[in-house]
């Protein structure tokens, strides 16, 4: 038996006589990724669907335990590889609690963490509502969503030189200030977004193909939602107003003014309207952010033992010099301890539970994929549906493989 | 290139994380597997109604060697506002397990467990009784190791097999014996043999 073939579950094989066992994936186009489903069907309708994960699976976790703290980083960024800004501010955010510098990253930091993982949100759910509508037939919005993401990457390019992957939040504060020209373009961007936005719900929410496959489709109860580990806005179309910036507010999200919205329909309609209303909302924190960026200030904390000293100063003072080949050759130690932070990914509560030893790596880096849990439920709603509307449901629940396989 | 290089060997270092300061939100419980399962059904009829993770630590000089951690959520299973859910209280049950020693599975409290535990299964080796699809989920299903061990080598057992050229002077196998039963001393030995025929 070939190394990529699983057996399948003996519950799966064992079926009534009436029903079939199809495999659908994990190379299929509409399952966002490489996921396979094991799918009991009764005719059209799904008896029970069983998905199989691990396609992508690349031991991140096991990585990052050999490398420095700040190396990490990195890694981690790769997981949810359409929210790489959320990866990164949860992780920071955890090691920072364990060095216990918390207090003392600087407020530009702040703002510009909060700025950046807003704007990742909305250039992650452009791609969700491109390929849900991909799915569904309607290709022209996955070129509007693309248009708009764009603009964001260029932003995410400008602040840490990377499009995918820019590695710009750091241990301690940011890579360095937003360049030049950056503040221009996140204007045009918030220029742009609303009337962006009203084409995007013109195509879609009041057409009634759209609607007619979406409506009714993928019931998830507020129970099996809780159950399953469901959050965010799959959480939050089942009418539960968890959302981890208002719960547990991390870089001054208490002070950011913005409404969670919920829906309690809990289908597929529901979890594209709390995406597409968490989009604007999104845009109005980014808007609050923007304004607060007129006040310069520094981005990284003011500590050595953590942060590069800056770059002027290494030819002038042998402590900078010192500082500098540590900070690189060996990087920092953080004390002993175990830390659980979650963040509100675009996903939901994404968290990272870090072990540290006292060493210059981290011990252990559990990621707690919000992915993972969320297609878990597919087992719950997919039974007593079409075959055809198994892609919507897998839409609607927005996976990232990989941070499914990680 | 540090990637190649050892991660740390301080699993003796470690404290138990019930006797460190507490840093975040959750309160920390430590709880014997014996214990375990009454302790979660405590909890779980407490209100603690999500199983936000499950996840699992290898303190490889440690006794017991492993922790698998719970993180639970009081959350009410019911629409409710921003205002009704609040700040809902965070609980992390810690449960020290030794190697070949089994836990009870929680999959009948929170459906959330089910591939949580496949994974600390597939990645760890801790098995879960009673749960009923007890199988592999990241790695591929005839797999040999379990590899978020510490003491499993952190380029896999192909590279381990392989002898390794002279200047890669330092083994990226944590302690002990790797799984291909040659240590690095022995390696050297063949690099060299074949050096010399």
């Amino acid at each position: 038996m070939s190394v990529y073939t699983k057996p399948l579950s003996d519950d799966v094989v064992s079926r009534t006589d009436n029903t079939m066992v199809l495999s659908m994936g994990p190379q299929h186009p509409s399952t966002h990724g490489v996921l396979q489903i094991v799918l009991e069907i009764d005719g059209e309708s799904v008896v029970k669907a069983d998905p199989e994960i691990g396609y992508l699976h690349t031991g991140i976790e096991k990585t990052a335990e050999g490398l420095f703290w700040t190396q990490a980083q990195t890694a981690i960024e790769r997981m949810d590889y359409l929210a790489p800004e959320s990866n990164s501010l949860c992780y920071a955010l955890g090691v920072e609690k364990l060095l216990g510098i918390t207090d003392r990253i600087p407020e530009r930091a702040q703002v510009v963490r909060v700025l950046v993982a807003e704007l990742t949100r909305i250039a992650s759910h452009c791609v969700w509502l491109g390929t849900h509508g991909i799915d569904l037939g309607a290709i022209s919005v996955f070129f509007y969503c693309f248009d708009l993401r764009e603009n964001i990457l260029d932003l995410q390019e400008a602040t840490g030189g990377a499009r995918m992957h820019p590695n710009y939040v750091r241990i301690g504060g940011l890579n360095g200030d937003l360049p030049d020209g950056a503040i221009a373009r996140l204007d045009a961007l918030i220029a742009k977004f609303p009337g962006r936005m009203r084409e995007l719900r013109g195509l879609l929410q009041a057409n009634p193909i759209f609607q007619d496959r979406t409506i009714d489709v993928g019931y998830l109860s507020p129970d099996d939602a809780i159950q399953y580990g469901v959050t965010g806005p799959s959480l939050r179309g089942s009418g539960i107003a968890y959302d981890v910036r208002k719960a547990y507010p991390y870089c001054g999200y208490e002070t950011y003014d913005f409404d969670v919205p919920t829906r309690t329909e809990g289908d597929a309609y529901a979890r594209f309207l709390v995406r597409l209303d968490e989009m604007e909302q999104s845009m109005r924190i980014v808007e609050q952010a923007r304004r607060r960026l007129e006040t310069p200030g520094p981005v990284m904390i003011d500590d050595t033992k953590v942060a590069l000293p800056p770059k002027e100063t290494i030819a002038l003072s042998m402590e900078a010099l010192i500082h500098h080949f540590k900070l690189i050759s060996e990087g920092f130690r953080v004390p002993p301890g175990d830390v659980y932070q979650p963040v509100e990914g675009p996903r939901g509560e994404l968290g990272y539970y870090i072990v540290s030893s006292g060493e210059n790596r981290p011990y252990r880096v559990r990621t707690r994929p919000a992915s993972l849990y969320n297609l878990q439920a597919l087992k719950c709603i997919a039974p007593g549906n079409l075959i055809a509307d198994l892609v919507v449901m897998i839409g609607s629940l927005d996976p990232v493989f990989g941070e499914v396989d990680r | 290139m540090p990637s190649t290089q050892n991660p740390p060997v301080a699993g003796a270092a470690v404290d138990p994380p019930s006797v460190r300061p507490q840093i975040d939100d959750a309160t920390i419980e430590r709880v014997a597997p014996a214990d375990l399962r009454a302790r979660l059904e405590a909890l779980k009829s407490d209100g603690y109604s999500m199983l936000v993770d499950l996840g699992a630590v290898d303190y490889l000089q440690r006794e017991p060697r492993f922790d698998v951690v719970y993180h639970l959520l009081k959350l009410a299973p019911k629409p409710a506002s921003v205002a009704e859910v609040g700040r809902p209280a965070r609980m992390r049950v810690l449960c020290g397990v030794d190697e070949g020693q089994r836990l009870p599975s929680v999959m009948d409290l929170w459906k959330s467990a089910d591939w949580a535990e496949r994974e600390v299964f597939d990645l760890f080796g801790i098995v879960f009784e009673g749960h009923i699809d007890l199988r592999r989920i990241q790695m591929p299903h005839d797999w040999e190791g379990y590899p978020l061990r510490k003491d499993y080598p952190m380029r896999g057992p192909e590279r381990e097999r392989s002898p390794r050229p002279a200047f890669a002077g330092k083994s990226n196998v944590v302690a002990g014996t790797p799984p291909s039963g040659r240590t690095f001393e022995a390696l050297q030995e063949e690099v060299k043999r074949a050096r010399e025929s």
